[in-house]
Parts: C-alpha cells; structure tokens; sequence
C-alpha cells in the first residue's frame, strides 16, 4: 500500500528533497534487504535448483553430472509411481469421505447446545495440541490387535481387525487418526461462520414454515459456504503433500499400502539416495498442484474471506 | 427466552417430542466425541501408571490396577529430556527473533516506507505461497548442504525468516495502524529503526504473539524435517522421542506411555492457560490451515 507523507516539505530545495527521497528509500531497501536474501537463499534458490537437478545425477562427492530426461524415464518406467498415485488419491478420497463433513457436523451441533459450549470446544481442539510424535505412539497402541479398539469390538461381537497391517485397513486408519486429530481446528472456523449467521433469519424462515432441515439447507449451509469451499481446497492442498503420518506409522506398508506420492520423494532421496529422480518428482508434482493453489487463490480472493 | 437467545432451533421446536429426542441424541452424540478426544489423552497418561503386564493385558483396562508412580520417574531418566526440551526451545526462540527480525522490518518496510519497486518486492515474496513445500523438500534438503549449514541450528533458524504466510499476516496487521504516527515521529527526528521498534514493533504485539503460538506448535511438533537437518546433539525434543522412545525396541510400554505423557503435558497446559489467544490465532492462521 502506497503512503505518501503527510507533511510534504514545502520550503525545501528540490536537490535536498530528492536527497532525502533517496535515504527514505535506502532505508527502505535496507529493510528488506535480509527478508529478500531469505527468501532467496531458502526458497527460490532451492526451487530452481530442484528443476535443475531433475536433469541431473546428483553426486555429493563426483559432483553433479548432466544426464537429460534420464531422471523422467526412470519415473515412468517406476511402476511403484504410479502405485504412489493410486494411494494417494485414495487418501484424498477417503480424507474427503471420513473426514470433511465431521467438522461441519460438529459445527451445527455444538452452535446448537445451550450448556457446555465451552467444554465441547476445548475437547474437540485438543488434540491438536498434543505433539504429532506423541499421537504415533499411543495409537500403535489404540490400533493394536489387542488394544481398546479391538477390545471394543469384541465386545459388540465384531472379529478382531488388525487395523495397522491389514492392507485394505492401513489407510482408512491412518484417516480416522489424522481425522481424530485436526478437525478441532476446521470446526472451530465453521463453529464461528455458523455462530455469525443472524438469528432473525432463522427467525423469519420459522415464521414462514421452514422447518429445521430447509433452515440449514437454505440458511446455515449457504452461509458457511465460503467457509467451506476454501477449508475444501486447503484439506486438497495438505492431503495430496500428506506422507508424514504415513511415513511414521506404517513407512509406506504393509506391502506399499500406505505409500504416497511425497512418501515416494522422500524414499527417493533418503532410502535410495536419488536425489535427482527425487527432485525430477517434486516437479511432477508442482505441476499438478499448482493447478490447485492457483483455484485457492480464486476462491479465496473472490469470496473474499478473511485476509 | 428471548428471541436472539435462539439458534437454528427455537424454543418452540424443543417442544415437540420428535425434536426433543433428536436434541438429546445430538447431546449424545457430542459426549461421545468428547470421549473420543479425551480417551486416547487420559488413557496414555493412566497407562504411565500401571504395571508393563497390565499395559499388555486383553481386554485392556482403564483405572491401573496398583498406582505405580516410579514410572515417571523412570520415564525421566530414561532419555535426558531437559537437554532435548533445551534444544526446542532454542529452534523456538531463534525462530522467533528470525521472525520478528526478517519479517517484522520487512512488513514494516512494506507498509509504511517508501520502497522503489514496492509491489514487484512483496509479489517476489507471496509468490512463495503458491509452491507447495513437499514440491522442493528435496532440493531445500540439498541446498542447506550446500551452504554448509546443515547440522547447526542455523539451518532451522534462517529459513524461518523465509515465511510468506507470516508476512502477509504481519503486513495486514501493520496496515491497519495509523501512518499519522510515523510521520509524527519522522517529523520528530526518530529514524526509521526507532520507528520499527519503539512504534511499529510495540502497537503489533498481538499478532507476533499469535505467530508465537504458531512458532513454538511447529518447534514442539515438528519431527521430520528437523531429523534430517539437525545434528544429534541440536536435536529437538520431537525427533528424540521418535528415535529413542517410538523407535525402540526394548522400552516396555508403560515407560513409554509415561514419557510420552510428560510430552504431551506442557503443550496441553500451555493450551489450557492461553485457549483465548489460541483459538484467535486459528482464526488467522485457518486461512493456511
């Protein structure tokens, strides 16, 4: 944003204005000197060498050495790639099925309860809080064939489920975790766009006839549905770069079950120390994903929420 | 009650009984959830107490059978967890001066000061936002080796200063502060740098403390990127649990749940005490998610 002074320097000689124009802007400069070498150094360096490597055989002792589209071919001539594909967009799949509404329907709920508010709030979030490394110890420990879940089961006669190395269960446990985990956050922005939605609106549609159901379908949902549609693509965003959670939990098993595209960059680089196939991926990807930031930044800058 | 005291539902519609009845399963079902979020916390930090047989038993149990509070004291001496609490808090602490260095003058530079090629600069720096991390984690690995960083805290605390998410939150805040102040004190001889930390810095408290919050979540939490970019001796508390107590073979489990317990503590009391100020942040910070 433009600031112009508000006192101009009326009597000045125009030599000594521009003197002064020019130190303003030295200091200017000299604050953002360090951001700008920052940003350089640490982001915009790495991006360019990373589109620069995928054309090479990373060497850290020989030194690099030009090798074309090899890293390419080898991808996708890399079934295993493809495998890291198919995961990963069930992964973002499942995260939408189990995952997306939950906040949404807390949301409604708890904007509904009269008491206790304040305590179903706190709950929900705090799981958040608690250190990620943390969460893989105690569910291995949930999860486990002879943890409380299946406990659980087995008393309402369900057979044992080995939630962790069963192959068709490993990534619908995985959701179900980070799910447990992260919506606390998503339904407290909901919880506030819910909250924000004028009563008297509510009002008037009783008075008309509307019942409960036409009053969040017609009402409450159109009202969130900024909400929605940005907390939408950010969940896109963050699940097709997911693979910590998978890397920690299971390391991309049983058999690759929970292996996904990032997981697959990763054990590139540091299980096949390939940083040049490794960063030739990281390409890939940011041409698939930037197609998706780019559609965030629509919706984001037209409905205008927030910043 | 009165009219604005309503929700969705009205009083009205709490009268009939079909609605009622949905009213108290929809209590039902926000208690159960509750449960579920709570389980796994208090079920953790229960498990530190009991005996290794009991942790191990089928069907699980919830109160221990016998209390036995020695675990924790095991649990603390198992792996020396002040040296590794230390190092957190050192990445915290060097991310936050960074931050308040780099991009607090950056997005006082932005807003307030004439800069040539002002909206080419902050474009340069948003144009960040749009590449994902994983994208160039690689390379970044890459390039901190480069540099001859890797290793030292230095390779956490620099690229910290590389955040355009922090610096479009912080120009939005610094925006909204008058620039009839800065005048006045231009006008008044102080230099831009008194400007920056006698004006600037001060009036945008509530927003660093909000980065704050989210600075010291990413030291606490974060486990990957640090366990490949710190040495051994600067590792973060996160990364030692994930080697030492997640990754170990022989721990038996009750140890390991009392360790995990004295993890998870600080960071739940830290939460507790500033719920206000976190929960605005998550409004800011929801945007990024």
């Amino acid at each position: 944003m433009e600031q112009t002074p508000a006192v101009p320097v009326v009597n000045a000689k125009p030599q000594k204005q521009r003197s002064r124009k020019l130190n303003r802007y030295m200091w200017g400069l000299l604050f953002l000197l360090p951001a700008i070498v920052t940003f350089t150094l640490f982001l915009w360096l790495p991006i360019f060498k990373g589109v620069l490597n995928s054309f090479y055989n990373v060497d850290f002792v020989k030194g690099n050495t030009f090798i074309g589209f090899d890293n390419y071919r080898t991808i996708f001539s890399d079934g295993v790639v493809l495998i890291a594909v198919k995961n990963t967009l069930y992964y973002m799949g499942l995260a939408l099925v189990i995952g997306f509404w939950v906040p949404i329907f807390f949301a409604l709920a708890i904007s509904e309860m009269r008491r206790f508010q304040g305590f179903a709030r706190v709950a929900a979030y705090l799981p958040y809080v608690v250190p990620f490394v943390v969460l893989y110890g105690v569910w291995r420990w949930l999860y486990d064939p002879i943890g409380p879940i299946n406990a659980a089961l087995g008393k309402i006669g369900i057979d044992q489920i080995n939630f962790i190395s069963d192959r068709s269960w490993s990534m619908i446990s995985i959701v179900i975790m980070e799910t447990w985990q992260s919506f606390g956050s998503a339904m407290l922005i909901y919880l506030a766009a819910v909250l924000s939605v004028p009563r008297d609106w509510y009002e008037a549609a009783e008075i008309d006839g509307a019942g409960i159901w036409q009053r969040i379908r017609h009402i409450t949902l159109p009202a969130i549905s900024g909400q929605i549609i940005l907390l939408l693509m950010l969940q896109l965003i963050s699940t097709s770069q997911g693979f910590q959670t998978h890397f920690a939990m299971l390391d991309g098993g049983p058999n690759n079950a929970t292996l996904t595209y990032a997981l697959h960059i990763v054990k590139y680089a540091f299980v096949r120390i390939d940083y040049g196939v490794a960063s030739a991926l990281g390409v890939l990807m940011f041409f698939v994903l930037s197609i998706l930031a780019v559609i965030q930044y629509r919706i984001n800058n037209k409905g205008g929420t927030n910043l | 009650m009165k009219a604005n005291e309503r929700g969705i539902l009205s009083s009205y519609d709490l009268k009939k009984p079909s609605v009622r009845w949905g009213y108290i399963l929809m209590y039902l079902i926000i208690a159960v959830m509750m449960c579920c979020m709570v389980y796994p916390i208090l079920i953790s930090m229960l498990n530190g107490f009991k005996l290794n047989k009991e942790v191990n038993s089928f069907p699980p149990t919830f109160w221990p059978n016998e209390w036995h509070f020695e675990n924790y004291t095991k649990a603390w001496n198992y792996i020396d967890l002040p040296f590794y609490f230390k190092n957190t808090m050192f990445v915290f602490f060097g991310n936050m001066i960074i931050t308040v260095l780099v991009l607090g003058l950056a997005a006082y530079a932005l807003s307030k000061m004439l800069v040539p090629f002002k909206s080419a600069i902050y474009y340069y720096f948003l144009m960040t936002l749009f590449i994902p991390a994983t994208t160039y984690m690689i390379p970044s690995f890459i390039n901190l080796k480069d540099l001859g960083l890797m290793g030292s805290f230095a390779a956490v605390w620099l690229p910290a200063g590389a955040n355009a998410f922090f610096l479009l939150l912080l120009k939005t805040f610094i925006d909204g502060i008058h620039v009839e102040i800065f005048e006045s004190a231009r006008i008044d001889g102080a230099s831009e740098w008194r400007a920056f930390f006698q004006i600037a810095f001060p009036l945008s408290i509530p927003i660093f403390a909000t980065l704050a919050i989210f600075v010291f979540a990413t030291a606490w939490n974060d486990w990957f990127w640090p366990s490949f970019i710190l040495s051994q001796d600067n590792k973060p508390l996160s990364v030692a649990i994930r080697d030492f107590v997640l990754n170990a073979r022989r721990l038996d489990m009750n140890i390991k749940f009392a360790i995990l317990t004295l993890v998870m503590i600080p960071p739940i009391i830290l939460f507790l005490f500033f719920q206000k100020f976190i929960l605005r942040g998550l409004y800011l910070g929801g945007v990024k998610g």
